[in-house]
């Protein structure tokens, strides 16, 4: 496959992915574009990966974990401007995005690749160079987090 | 509810989140990632060279993108010695009376020049692209007040250009300014001296933790302070 071919195929996918964990549009648009320059910067071995879009929205959030430890101490200049998607506001609990972003990052991380990407555990521990059980261990935890984020039907948040 | 059941309930949540966002797209072109890769291979091979050989390859590039200014660099194009005036196609770097300095900013390039400028102006500063980390570098502990007492933005009139002013009698004694710029992946192959963002730049805040001084259509700028030492802003 082409990076050509192979961009046009999954950048708005990844962008959404990346969206959901950042909330704000810019900074995901940055950080996925950040990723694919880097993906087309090292096609050959990322060309050959069995699941070359998860090295893509891996490569972009671990982006975001790197930019926030370089820019934390920076304070703003100019207007507020924020980005966050007005369709998430609406489409789901605010919770829920919210108990996403505080999981552990390797809970995070099969979070995405399972339900997000829609890998199966065998692929996703391959990826993520882990055991399958130790994926299932975290998938069960990161699972029971954020079903507790999620309102029931009655309108009431499940507690843990 | 066993765990099956529940993977389902919160794949289908998340699965319903990211529907709602299929109004949201990824529009670089292609060829924009692709020329922003090559750009960004040359400039690793650029910042790899010695550094000495990097000064004077940013110094080469600093003249090149020299605007008539009506104040031509100095022979070795290092403004050790510039006038209180310095313009380079990319930016303006005006010493104020008062001592502050004024830089209006029209393209996100020649980073290296824009340091050496600010250093000539006995500031200590440290002027990256974004995609260089610096590990000389380390972050000065600070305040909201006292960062703002230390930069201003503003949006020029008319040319939208970014005008950033540093207040260098705010600087606390061992921190230094640091600067850091990148081009966004739709700016063209134009190497180091990417597109310029007068048309399109306009202030705003990233979020929280990734605050910024301008943000462009095509580009970021980031300013920060960091502790002053040889290594990273040059005193």
């Amino acid at each position: 496959m082409e990076f050509a071919e192979f961009y046009e195929s999954t950048r708005d996918d990844c962008l959404r992915i990346v969206l959901l964990h950042v909330g704000d549009r810019h900074l995901a648009h940055d950080l996925v574009a950040e990723a694919y320059t880097r993906a087309w910067m090292s096609w050959r071995k990322v060309r050959e990966l069995e699941v070359p879009r998860a090295w893509v929205v891996r490569t972009a959030l671990n982006t975001h974990v790197s930019w926030w430890r370089r820019r934390r101490h920076e304070v703003a200049l100019g207007h507020h401007d924020t980005a966050m998607p007005a369709e998430l506001a609406t489409a789901v609990s605010g919770d829920l995005l919210a108990a996403l972003r505080r999981l552990p990052a390797r809970q995070r991380e099969v979070v995405t690749l399972r339900l997000l990407l829609d890998l199966d555990t065998e692929t996703t521990a391959r990826v993520l160079g882990i055991a399958p059980g130790t994926v299932g261990a975290h998938l069960h935890r990161a699972v029971a987090t954020l079903r507790a984020a999620i309102p029931s039907h009655d309108g009431q948040e499940i507690s843990k | 509810m066993n765990a099956n059941d529940t993977v389902a309930v919160v794949r289908d949540s998340l699965t319903t989140a990211k529907d709602s966002l299929a109004g949201v797209h990824m529009n670089t072109p292609p060829d924009a990632i692709a020329r922003n890769g090559r750009a960004r291979r040359r400039w690793h091979r650029l910042t790899g060279l010695t550094g000495a050989t990097a000064v004077v390859a940013g110094t080469a590039l600093a003249v090149t993108a020299l605007a008539p200014s009506g104040h031509p660099a100095s022979q070795s194009g290092h403004p050790a010695s510039h006038p209180r005036t310095a313009q380079l196609a990319a930016w303006t770097v005006a010493k104020q009376a008062n001592g502050d300095i004024k830089v209006t900013i029209r393209q996100l390039s020649d980073p290296s020049g824009l340091q050496s400028t600010l250093r000539a102006d006995g500031l200590p500063a440290s002027v990256t692209s974004l995609a260089q980390h610096d590990p000389s570098c380390r972050p000065y502990p600070q305040t909201q007040a006292l960062f703002k007492s230390i930069y201003q933005a503003q949006k020029a009139a008319g040319s939208g250009n970014t005008i950033l002013i540093i207040h260098p009698s705010a600087l606390p004694s061992g921190a230094g300014v640091q600067i850091g710029a990148a081009v966004d992946q739709q700016v063209g192959d134009r190497g180091l001296h990417p597109v310029a963002v007068n048309q399109t730049i306009h202030h705003s805040v990233l979020q929280p933790v990734h605050q910024v001084a301008a943000r462009a259509h095509y580009g970021v700028i980031r300013v920060g302070l960091v502790y002053a030492s040889q290594q990273c802003t040059g005193s």
